[in-house]
């Protein structure tokens, strides 16, 4: 699954960073320990060459041992191996009966001819103490580092990417349709977003333009297709009007007819979707949503007079809508007219009407794979040569202009539209 | 009856000439907006068919012209443009209806009919075709002196059949005349059979047999 930007980047850091100051940490507690050594030799080796200059100064009276300070011993037992080096031991204190821990070193001397050996004593007790504690507040320094640094970079990574995230959410609201240049700031005071920006900016203006051309030329084509539709419709009136007509003859002429007028349709369809997408509807009205939707269904059985599929409805009385009265007009008739014609013989439709939603259901054939593309121009659920396929584009078109939810749903062989016109 | 008909396509010019002289209409013709000023000085119509693009020229300006020129001939305006806006500015400007292309000439002659009548009789008016009498103002239909009650699609579908007489109507005119919704919405032409069938049972029951035939799948024909 993919992370944002900055919980990526933290989820690094927490990872690596422990590691580099866990790291740190063994190598700082070594060097601390090396140090200690370090001093608590210079340390006996000063204490060695104190006490030898007091012995040679006072032989007699110099005590030859104190405890926890020094031992010197005529002779030597200590073994040759463990001369010249520190050593760890522990010192029995009997007032407070407790073993301390001490860092010794002997050396051997030969003092007027005798031999002696001076071990001399410090307490590693401080030193062991002082690592711990310096070791402990560097844990927590180094935990206030952590944190600091993680929210640091949360932070500033979120300063610093706010131009891209204010360039995301513009692209992602930007609709082609309504078709406006995208504002991106140039001067984010970052190199590379400016970079980005300007070539996002190009992008959609190039968009923009082909959509707008693209528009254009649907627009013509249609104008432009009216006339030879209109040559070709007044020639085939005139041609169903010559005598001597075989049946032969009428039939092709019918059929030419059927599909002339098919195109005429669909041409008529695609310049009223051009022109929605043009916004070319603009006023609204108050329109008695009630009173259209039953005088549309009045309409269809007044029109298809016993062939329809039985009709349910259940309209709620003083509905209305805010919306323009033409472009209402065609939305109902689409809706309604689809559930009449994509119907099965003995079929049924049920309309129902209530304050948030217009909801129409009809019995038809089952739909073969998904339902995403219904709304597609030219797609068409079954081989319908009668239907120009632009019927639920223009539908969505204006639904998306009101901000309409349109949803379809299919069980088998019933299909339901529910068209929700205002927020419960 | 005189008929000015200006429009820049030829061919379809020519098709709207051929039905109309079969119709006993006299014609005249313009293709660009000079011609068609120089035609509307020179004669008197009985109706006017005008095209808006035309070379030279609007046809609305035309029809300005024409009416600024105290000029009461009927003009319907033929144009590709179908918008609501259009047809307001067309019929402001003073033109009597508005067809939009592509039209079948079967309502063109409706239209032109119809505007004559209109204005010929100012007001009531009865047409009558055969043993059938229709009152227009009052909507009514006598055959043979009798009553005959008929509904507002079946009374449209014969009205449209009658001024047509004679010549073969094809399904998708008589659907596009009788619809009254949008234009870009006409159901499919099915629905006009089961109108023909009423119909012509009614008809058959005022003793006007065949007097509607169907013309193979084309259309249907009314022969008084």
């Amino acid at each position: 699954m993919s992370k944002t930007l900055q919980q990526k980047n933290t989820r690094y850091l927490l990872i690596w960073l422990p590691l580099v100051l866990l790291t740190g940490t063994v190598l700082f507690y070594l060097l601390m320990s090396a140090h200690a050594g370090h001093m608590a030799e210079e340390q006996l080796e000063l204490k060695q060459e104190n006490i030898r200059n007091a012995f040679l100064a006072n032989p007699d009276t110099l005590p030859r041992s104190i405890a926890g300070e020094y031992d010197l011993l005529a002779g030597g037992s200590v073994p040759a191996g463990l001369l010249h080096k520190q050593r760890d031991t522990t010192v029995y204190y009997p007032s407070n009966k407790r073993w301390v821990a001490f860092r010794i070193l002997t050396e051997p001397y030969t003092i007027r001819g005798r031999n002696y050996q001076l071990t001399t004593y410090i307490s590693s007790k401080e030193i062991t103490h002082l690592i711990i504690k310096v070791f402990i507040a560097e844990v927590f320094v180094f935990i206030l580092l952590l944190v600091a640094i993680v929210i640091i970079n949360r932070k500033s990574s979120g300063l610093l990417w706010r131009p891209f995230n204010d360039t995301l959410k513009k692209v992602t609201d930007y609709d082609i349709v309504d078709n406006e240049s995208l504002a991106l700031s140039t001067e984010t005071g970052i190199r590379e977003f400016d970079q980005l920006n300007q070539v996002v900016a190009t992008l959609i203006g190039n968009v923009n333009q082909a959509y707008r051309n693209q528009k254009q030329f649907v627009e013509n084509a249609s104008h432009e297709l009216q006339t030879p539709l209109a040559i070709i419709r007044s020639k085939l009136d005139l041609l169903i009007n010559t005598p001597q007509l075989t049946e032969e003859t009428a039939g092709l002429l019918a059929d030419i007819t059927e599909a002339n007028d098919r195109l005429s349709q669909m041409n008529k369809n695609l310049l009223l979707l051009t022109k929605i997408d043009n916004h070319q509807f603009p006023g609204q009205t108050s329109i008695d949503l009630s009173g259209a939707v039953e005088k549309l269904l009045a309409n269809y059985q007044h029109f298809y007079d016993g062939e329809l599929p039985l009709v349910w409805k259940s309209i709620q009385t003083g509905i209305s809508v805010t919306a323009n009265a033409s472009l209402l007009e065609v939305l109902l008739n689409n809706l309604i007219n689809n559930a009449f014609v994509h119907n099965i013989p003995h079929g049924y439709v049920t309309v129902s009407l209530s304050p948030h939603a217009l909801i129409i259901e009809n019995t038809g054939h089952p739909i073969a794979g998904g339902t995403d593309q219904l709304f597609e121009r030219f797609k068409k659920g079954r081989e319908q040569s009668k239907t120009t396929g632009l019927g639920l584009s223009l539908v969505q078109r204006i639904c998306s202009i009101y901000h309409y939810r349109l949803v379809y749903t299919h069980m088998q062989n019933i299909h339901r539209v529910t068209w929700v016109f205002s927020q419960p | 009856m005189k008929l000015l008909i200006i429009e820049d396509e030829q061919s379809l010019l020519k098709s709207i000439v051929q039905y109309f002289n079969q119709e006993k209409f006299l014609c005249e013709t313009a293709v660009s907006y000079e011609d068609g000023i120089r035609k509307i000085e020179d004669f008197q119509y009985d109706c006017i068919i005008l095209d808006i693009n035309l070379p030279g020229g609007s046809g609305l300006q035309l029809l300005k012209y024409l009416r600024q020129n105290k000029n009461k001939d009927g003009v319907i305006i033929i144009s590709a443009r179908d918008s609501l806006d259009d047809r307001i500015t067309g019929l402001d400007i003073g033109a009597d209806d508005y067809l939009t292309k592509p039209f079948h000439l079967s309502e063109l002659n409706a239209r032109v009919r119809a505007l004559i009548r209109r204005k010929k009789a100012e007001g009531a008016s009865i047409l009558e075709t055969g043993v059938l009498k229709v009152d227009l103002s009052s909507r009514t239909v006598v055959s043979a002196g009798q009553n005959m009650p008929l509904s507002k699609i079946e009374y449209d579908l014969l009205l449209f059949l009658m001024t047509n007489k004679n010549r073969v109507v094809s399904r998708q005119a008589i659907a596009e005349h009788i619809y009254d919704g949008p234009s870009e919405q006409v159901p499919s032409s099915d629905f006009v059979y089961s109108h023909i069938k009423n119909l012509k049972r009614k008809l058959k029951e005022r003793g006007c047999h065949e007097m509607i035939q169907t013309i193979y799948g084309l259309g249907y024909k009314l022969t008084p």
